[in-house]
């Protein structure tokens, strides 16, 4: 058994003037060369954890630390982040303030710069490390003009090329697209298979870096409450934090399979050990039954604002062969015509570029197209990407009043400071403050649940169903798969500017690799989500045992 | 769009020749803009500037920085007869202003306008530098004299587009609120948001190991053609404005009669500073091995 890289023992910190502790009796040790994922919901202490084992915290931060933490045989209390860089490489959630320089090379030469080391040396561990992270055709670009993606994946070859031991991640795919995401969790991996790195990642999309990951620890509250293997992590999860538990594993739970899956191809494997097959000609809900709630929800939406069913709604906003044209740029939408109606939930999905959030912004008109018509029924609102943008006020009250405040879940906290709110709290209230004038015909969300975990996601769809139970036209762009099949009546996805699919979930998700839920995976396209997935499964069971 | 070039890499010889080798030709013409005052040879180093530019692939970045130059060089224009009554000729009388009398000469019209021009030549030249010489490059050249200015100067330069980012997106979310906020809380939030971002780049900074302080001896790289093409280039038109300075070429004299020399050696040196700046982007070798990943 190698010598522990991390050794906890009884760690406690608690921030500058923080009431309580952020980290609670921290105990764990992490061996080299294992790939861990920390779970927990928003404000359980993961980010800490992670700035703690970059040394940041508490030398950077401040706040009183006490008990034990070592990383790689260096005492986090005495040691800076300095002197910690040498045996760990740290990348934070926003690829944007984690590139320094202006130019990739440079980037990726300066933590070496840093350390003095010799200039021969230094040309080979960035072409090393180039190479081996999949940026060699980055090297001679500026920052500036990369992708979400290629920006994390040079933060994350700057925090590699000094060799580090140990690498921690704090959400590094919340910014990213389903595909850029499993791309980055798969090369983490590689990383950790070849080059015999430790990592540690916190993560909200559980099911994207499972089935990557040799153990789980779980925080609540700035305690660790589980710490074990995927599979006896999920079982955890299923029964103490059901917020934890990835779709796939609450699919399981609900039919009662078990063992709960870590992946998709734990599942496949699980189904057949239960001799039920996968097939959607077997494992399938009836197509006249297919989203049929989502029907049914629509139209009790419908006939409570058009009482004459068979009169279509007059668009709240249409879009006519838009086009949008960057001089001396690219063009980012192509003759994009659709129309959202009162009462409508749609998700707007697509890979990073495809140019969803330039189409919201032409339906609020922050941008004119350079080609088309946009016709809106009445008042759009808009909540763009960053919610902090809309926060400017001291006080919560201030930014979106007394009813925005109770609204947006946070009744008693008018005084807070918005700044001190959780992600997914800020973007709550952004949200009632873009919501605070007329009553809107359209509300568009862009991008609402980044970084955000499930608890506050399930509030914000609960707060979208009753925008449009309220008579609004709803459209969330979002690259969270499972939160659109939640949220959504009808899926619109974007490629390269040109309307690719647009049609109920169960067609557009279940019929995709990439776009398509974990369950949809799991079911072969045939449930979106796990409680109609499980009753799938429970009905095949049963068909089974009659055969 | 910033009136401010960006550097981006472009198949150019400028592009291809090191940072001190560019950033020297583009120091060499702003030093014959700041060493003259001939309308002859200012405008043979503007030309030089805007065709380098042009033929560097930064003709837009270049009328850019033409574009943030002409309302300084408008203003001297406009201010030095104002205040400036020398000269014989005068070409309006405007009165008294607080018992001193205004006149307006040909002479400090004129001068007003030969120093714009002069501030437009080292505006445009700084320009062609900003778009064309790697700022990553340039600044490790001053690490070596001082590594922590160098690398606060590299954080303002990656920042400041950032924050601009920021801004535009504040402001476009300040659209979105059906109550837009005052300018007073915008810019507080903007303040707090720019600290929050230099605190994040901070603390990238220390988990990249900026507290070990450490230094890396440059590597020697060999000289490619362009480096000497452009840095020789940069060296000849040195010496000429140089030279030409302490010999007294291209003397103008703007009071109390203007008088601008334009004898052939002022053509000369101004022919010769626009060919040398243009020699790098002349022929086959300036067109080989300048492409860029």
């Amino acid at each position: 058994m190698p010598d522990a890289l991390v050794v906890a023992e009884r760690f406690r910190y608690r921030y500058p003037e923080a009431t309580r502790a952020s980290l609670y009796d921290i105990s764990l040790t992490i061996e080299p060369g294992t790939f861990t994922v920390l779970a927990g919901v928003s404000g359980s202490g993961k980010s800490t954890l992670l700035r703690a084992f970059s040394g940041l915290v508490p030398h950077f931060h401040g706040g009183d630390a006490t008990g034990e933490l070592s990383v790689g045989g260096l005492d986090v209390r005495e040691h800076g982040p300095g002197d910690l860089a040498a045996v760990c490489g740290a990348v934070f959630q926003d690829p944007e303030t984690q590139v320094v320089m202006g130019g990739v090379r440079a980037e990726l030469e300066l933590p070496l710069e840093h350390r003095g080391a010799p200039a021969g040396a230094v040309a080979r561990a960035v072409e090393e490390t180039a190479l081996g992270l999949g940026v060699a055709h980055l090297l001679d670009r500026r920052t500036d003009t990369l992708s979400g993606g290629e920006l994390q994946r040079v933060a994350i070859a700057a925090a590699m090329v000094h060799d580090p031991l140990l690498l921690v991640l704090d959400e590094p795919t919340s910014q990213l697209d389903p595909v850029a995401g499993d791309e980055l969790v798969w090369q983490l991996r590689r990383l950790n298979e070849d080059w015999g790195t430790a990592v540690v990642m916190a993560e909200h999309r559980l099911e994207r870096c499972l089935p990557a990951a040799d153990r789980v620890i779980a925080m609540v509250d700035g305690a660790v409450v589980c710490d074990a293997a995927p599979r006896e992590f999920l079982e955890w999860a299923v029964e103490a934090a059901p917020a934890l538990a990835t779709p796939g594993a609450r699919l399981f739970s609900l039919a009662g399979l078990r063992p709960l899956p870590a992946s998709v191809k734990d599942a496949h494997a699980g189904l057949r050990a239960a001799e039920i097959s996968a097939g959607a000609d077997r494992v399938c809900i009836d197509p006249a039954m297919r989203g049929k709630r989502r029907h049914d929800r629509q139209n009790r939406r419908r006939s409570r604002w058009f009482p004459h069913r068979n009169e279509r709604p007059d668009p709240a906003l249409a879009l006519k062969d838009i086009w949008f044209e960057v001089e001396d740029g690219p063009t980012i939408l192509r003759g994009i015509s659709l129309e959202l109606r009162a009462g409508e939930s749609v998700a707007l999905m697509g890979r990073n570029g495809a140019g969803k959030s330039t189409l919201l912004r032409l339906a609020k008109g922050l941008a004119e197209p350079t080609r088309g018509r946009v016709e809106r029924a009445g008042e759009v609102a808009l909540l763009l990407q960053n919610p902090g943008d809309y926060l400017v006020q001291g006080r919560a009250v201030e930014d979106a009043g007394a009813a925005g405040v109770a609204a947006a879940g946070l009744a008693g906290r008018e005084d807070a400071n918005p700044r001190d709110l959780s992600g997914g709290e800020r973007q709550r209230l952004a949200l009632e403050v873009v919501l605070a004038g007329e009553p809107a015909a359209v509300v568009l969300l862009d991008e609402p649940t980044r970084g955000m975990d499930r608890l506050h996601k399930d509030a914000l769809a609960a707060r979208t169903h009753e925008l449009a139970g309220a008579g609004a036209a709803v459209m969330v762009a979002t690259h969270d798969t499972e939160f659109a099949a939640a949220l959504a009546d009808r899926i619109i996805l974007l490629g390269q500017g040109v309307l690719i699919a647009d049609g109920p979930p169960a067609e557009v998700l279940g019929g995709g690799r990439h776009f398509s839920t974990e369950v949809a995976r799991i079911t072969n396209g045939a449930a979106l989500l796990p409680e109609e997935g499980a009753e799938s499964l429970l009905r095949a069971e049963r068909e089974e045992l009659t055969r | 769009m910033s009136l401010i070039p960006v550097y981006r890499s472009r198949p150019s010889a400028l592009h291809a020749s090191r940072a001190g080798a560019g950033a020297a030709l583009c120091g060499a013409l702003a030093l014959t803009g700041a060493l003259y005052l001939h309308p002859l040879i200012l405008s043979a180093a503007l030309a030089a500037i805007v065709l380098a530019g042009s033929l560097a692939g930064v003709g837009r970045e270049i009328v850019r920085s033409l574009r943030f130059a002409l309302p300084f060089a408008l203003l001297i224009a406009v201010i030095n007869p104002l205040v400036y009554p020398e000269g014989d000729t005068v070409l309006f009388r405007a009165g008294e202003l607080l018992g001193r009398r205004i006149d307006i000469t040909l002479e400090a019209t004129a001068a007003g306008v030969l120093n714009g021009l002069r501030v437009v030549v080292i505006v445009t030249a700084f320009g062609l530098m900003s778009a064309a010489v790697d700022p990553d490059q340039l600044l490790r050249m001053f690490r070596r004299v001082s590594y922590r200015s160098a690398l606060t100067a590299t954080l303002a330069t990656r920042l400041v587009p950032v924050l601009a980012r920021d801004a535009t997106r504040m402001s476009d979310a300040a659209r979105c609120r059906p109550h837009p906020p005052g300018r007073l809380a915008l810019a507080r939030a903007a303040l707090a948001g720019a600290l929050d971002r230099a605190v994040d780049v901070a603390a990238a900074l220390e988990v990249r190991g900026y507290a070990l302080g450490g230094h890396t001896a440059p590597r020697a790289r060999p000289w490619s053609r362009h480096d000497w093409r452009v840095g020789g280039a940069a060296a000849v038109i040195a010496a000429l404005s140089v030279g030409g300075a302490v010999a007294g070429v291209g003397t103008v004299e703007p009071y109390p009669s203007l008088e601008v020399e334009t004898g052939g050696t002022e053509m000369a040196l101004s022919a010769a500073v626009l060919l040398v700046a243009l020699a790098p982007f002349a022929g086959r070798a300036a067109r080989m091995g300048v492409a860029h990943a």
